[in-house]
């Protein structure tokens, strides 16, 4: 068996902003422009979607990647399953490829469910018998079993997309590449396939999982990369791979979960919002029984009577988690102009270990405007000492022992037991 | 690994024949979805343009008679249409087989050919099933036509040599023009034009003369018409369809085909990109 089951050696792939002839006009439009000596195509038209970028997985290796959006993540996974060519360097993937990199693209909605298994079976490469023999599995996997002989234009989103995952997932690759395919269906539907995907991982099959949801990474990958413009800046462990994409998120501001977009007649800005431990160290981690405090700096234009401070945290899956405001508490702040910071305490931050980002909000009481508003962008990462399950990681003493109690069943008269 | 050379394009594209055959069938299937006649429009396109040319040829203007023929116009230009259009259907599946796919293009990895191909796929069942009506309008005429009478030859068992040559020349020609309307959606357009055009330079619904006027040259050079002529030996005539003509059509499709597939796989790992 080959040592590695994917490698990106060197790897390059430059697109070309704009430019694109889609037609004979334009072509023609585009070769007079240039005779007439403008609309040159200058080197700043094209663009490295990734530059250089080395990495490989082992066989059964689980490999996670992440990254802001732009990053490269999505044009390496298509490398790997064969639609883009490199420019430069060498792509090698060892054994059957399966890729679910957009489940529901081999659908047609004039076909019905069953005909479309058949149809996007043969697509990701299953023979005709292959399918037949695990059609009943396909079926239960989906939950359609009612409608698979509907023609699929009639099926809701979440409905299409499990169709496909539910072929996708019955391909047995040796390599499988999974693109944020994942956010897409029921709760019930995302854990099944999540353990699929463990499942497959275990049995083998080496897994290539492109993500913006760092807790189902965690939960799936051994390692993970994080790409950022086309390159790789971290190559490790999963948790210290998603707080390092944080700290990236942080830096470029990334406004992607920002509600409000940003207003130039602004009364105020906010600085900057850190979240500080128990030890007194403001890197953003905190223990989640551990008191903490969170300081918000802001800057105003112009001094404001009565401010109020809202600080929000978010899932990095878009929740919002939990809020602190301070005209709840009756706190309203009489702020001169200028920078200004101020601070709330919290007994502890009992939140699920794992990553949040937050944001802050002032609001002006006597106006009622918003002053300033913060993107989604200042990081917090929550250590429970655990396994990051559930939403909140509260304080609970287990009984040293467990005790026998009767069991009622027996107890009951003979034949209506269990 | 991804990298493939040219010998092990036909081994790789043999690989997808499964997939080849579902998108025929998916094809086949979505053309006849909601439709209350379903296949029959097969036979009812060629029927009806047969039909159309027989009421112009005869009623509109009499110029059956000055074509020589020697069996029914009808059963003469059925014969022409039926294997044209199963061209030009097949030509016009390809054009936009790439375009219409753009979800898989961009999203799933297999060799491109199998859209244009698949294309053509489709065509040929619609082909096959408009070929069946054909006994019925020799029979017909069998019977009904005094001054003609029919026997089915020995050479009929060399149609599928001459389909072979046409399925060659359209895949060719599949590609290229798939390929072409995949970078300049101005193809399409210029095809439609064209495909029309083609018709009349090919002895499809008359007979063309091979002097040394223009219209023998271009006639001479139009691969279809040999074909087709090949069409019309076999079926008719009882004559081997291995004129000298036809030789050079069978020539010009197997260079057609090697032009367009190599022109193809090299642009092919574009396609993504570009759509």
């Amino acid at each position: 068996m080959a040592r590695y089951a994917v490698r990106f050696e060197n790897v390059s792939k430059q697109f070309r902003r704009g430019q694109i002839h889609d037609s004979l006009a334009d072509w023609i439009g585009a070769g007079w422009g240039r005779v007439q000596g403008r609309g040159r195509v200058g080197p700043a038209q094209a663009f490295w979607a990734l530059k250089d970028v080395s990495f490989e997985a082992a066989p059964g290796e689980a490999l996670g990647i992440i990254g802001p959006n732009g990053a490269g993540k999505s044009t390496s996974l298509k490398l790997l399953a064969g639609i883009l060519r490199p420019d430069g360097g060498q792509v090698h993937v060892n054994g059957r490829l399966g890729a679910l990199i957009e489940v529901s693209a081999g659908l047609h909605g004039d076909l019905t469910g069953r005909e479309n298994i058949f149809l996007s079976g043969a697509i990701m490469g299953m023979g005709r018998r292959e399918i037949d023999r695990k059609l009943e599995g396909i079926v239960e996997f989906s939950g359609l079993e009612d409608f698979l002989d509907t023609p699929v234009k009639r099926y809701s989103t979440g409905m299409t997309a499990r169709l496909g995952f539910s072929v996708a997932a019955h391909i047995d690759p040796d390599v499988l590449l999974v693109d944020e395919v994942l956010s897409v269906g029921d709760v019930a539907f995302r854990q099944r396939c999540e353990a699929r995907m463990r499942q497959l991982v275990d049995g083998g099959t080496t897994l290539v999982f492109v993500t913006h949801n760092l807790e189902q990474m965690r939960g799936v990958c051994h390692r993970t990369i994080v790409l950022d413009q086309g390159k790789v800046t971290f190559v490790g462990d999963p948790g210290q791979a998603s707080e390092r994409y944080l700290r990236a998120m942080m830096q470029a501001g990334e406004r992607s979960y920002s509600d409000c977009p940003p207003g130039e007649q602004m009364a105020g800005e906010v600085r900057d919002v850190r979240f500080i431990n128990a030890a007194g160290c403001d890197t953003g981690i905190v223990q989640a029984d551990e008191p903490a405090t969170i300081e918000i700096t802001f800057c105003l234009k112009s001094a404001i009577r009565r401010l109020s401070v809202e600080v929000s945290t978010r899932r990095l899956s878009g929740e919002l988690f939990v809020n602190f405001n301070s005209a709840r508490q009756g706190r309203w702040y009489d702020a001169p102009a200028g920078v200004n910071r101020v601070r709330v305490h919290v007994p502890s931050l009992p939140y699920a270990g794992g990553n949040y980002v937050a944001f802050a909000r002032l609001w002006d009481a006597d106006r009622c405007r918003v002053v300033a508003e913060s993107p989604a962008r200042y990081p917090l990462v929550i250590d429970d000492r655990g396994q990051p399950t559930g939403v909140l990681a509260l304080p609970g003493t287990w009984e040293p022992r467990c005790e026998p109690v009767p069991d009622r069943a027996i107890e009951a008269p003979a034949g209506v037991g269990v | 690994m991804h990298v493939i050379g040219p010998s092990s394009a036909a081994a790789e594209l043999l690989q997808y024949r499964q997939l080849w055959w579902c998108l025929t069938w998916r094809d086949l299937r979505v053309r006849y979805k909601q439709s209350l006649l379903g296949i029959a429009w097969a036979v009812l396109i060629p029927l009806s343009t047969t039909l159309i040319f027989a009421f112009v040829f005869t009623r509109a203007v009499n110029v059956v008679a000055a074509m020589n023929l020697d069996m029914p116009y009808v059963l003469f230009a059925y014969i022409g249409l039926v294997p044209w259009t199963f061209f030009s259907a097949s030509l016009n599946g390809c054009v936009n087989s790439l375009v219409a796919n753009r979800n898989l293009v961009t999203k799933v990895y297999f060799p491109r050919e199998v859209f244009p191909l698949a294309a053509i796929g489709s065509s040929l069942l619609d082909f096959c099933a408009a070929g069946t009506v054909l006994a019925g309008l020799l029979v017909y005429y069998h019977l009904v036509d005094p001054g003609w009478s029919y026997s089915p030859p020995a050479t009929l068992l060399l149609l599928p040599v001459v389909l072979c040559v046409q399925v060659v020349l359209t895949a060719g020609l599949g590609m290229l023009l798939a390929m072409a309307n995949l970078f300049y959606r101005d193809v399409r357009q210029v095809f439609g034009v064209a495909i029309n055009l083609w018709m009349f330079v090919t002895c499809v619904v008359y007979p063309l003369p091979a002097d040394d006027s223009v219209t023998g040259w271009i006639v001479a050079a139009n691969p279809m018409t040999p074909i087709i002529e090949g069409y019309r030996n076999c079926i008719i005539h009882g004559e081997l369809p291995f004129t000298g003509r036809f030789a050079c059509a069978a020539g010009v499709s197997i260079v057609m085909l090697a032009l367009g597939w190599w022109w193809f796989r090299r642009k092919s790992h574009r396609f993504a990109e570009c759509i």
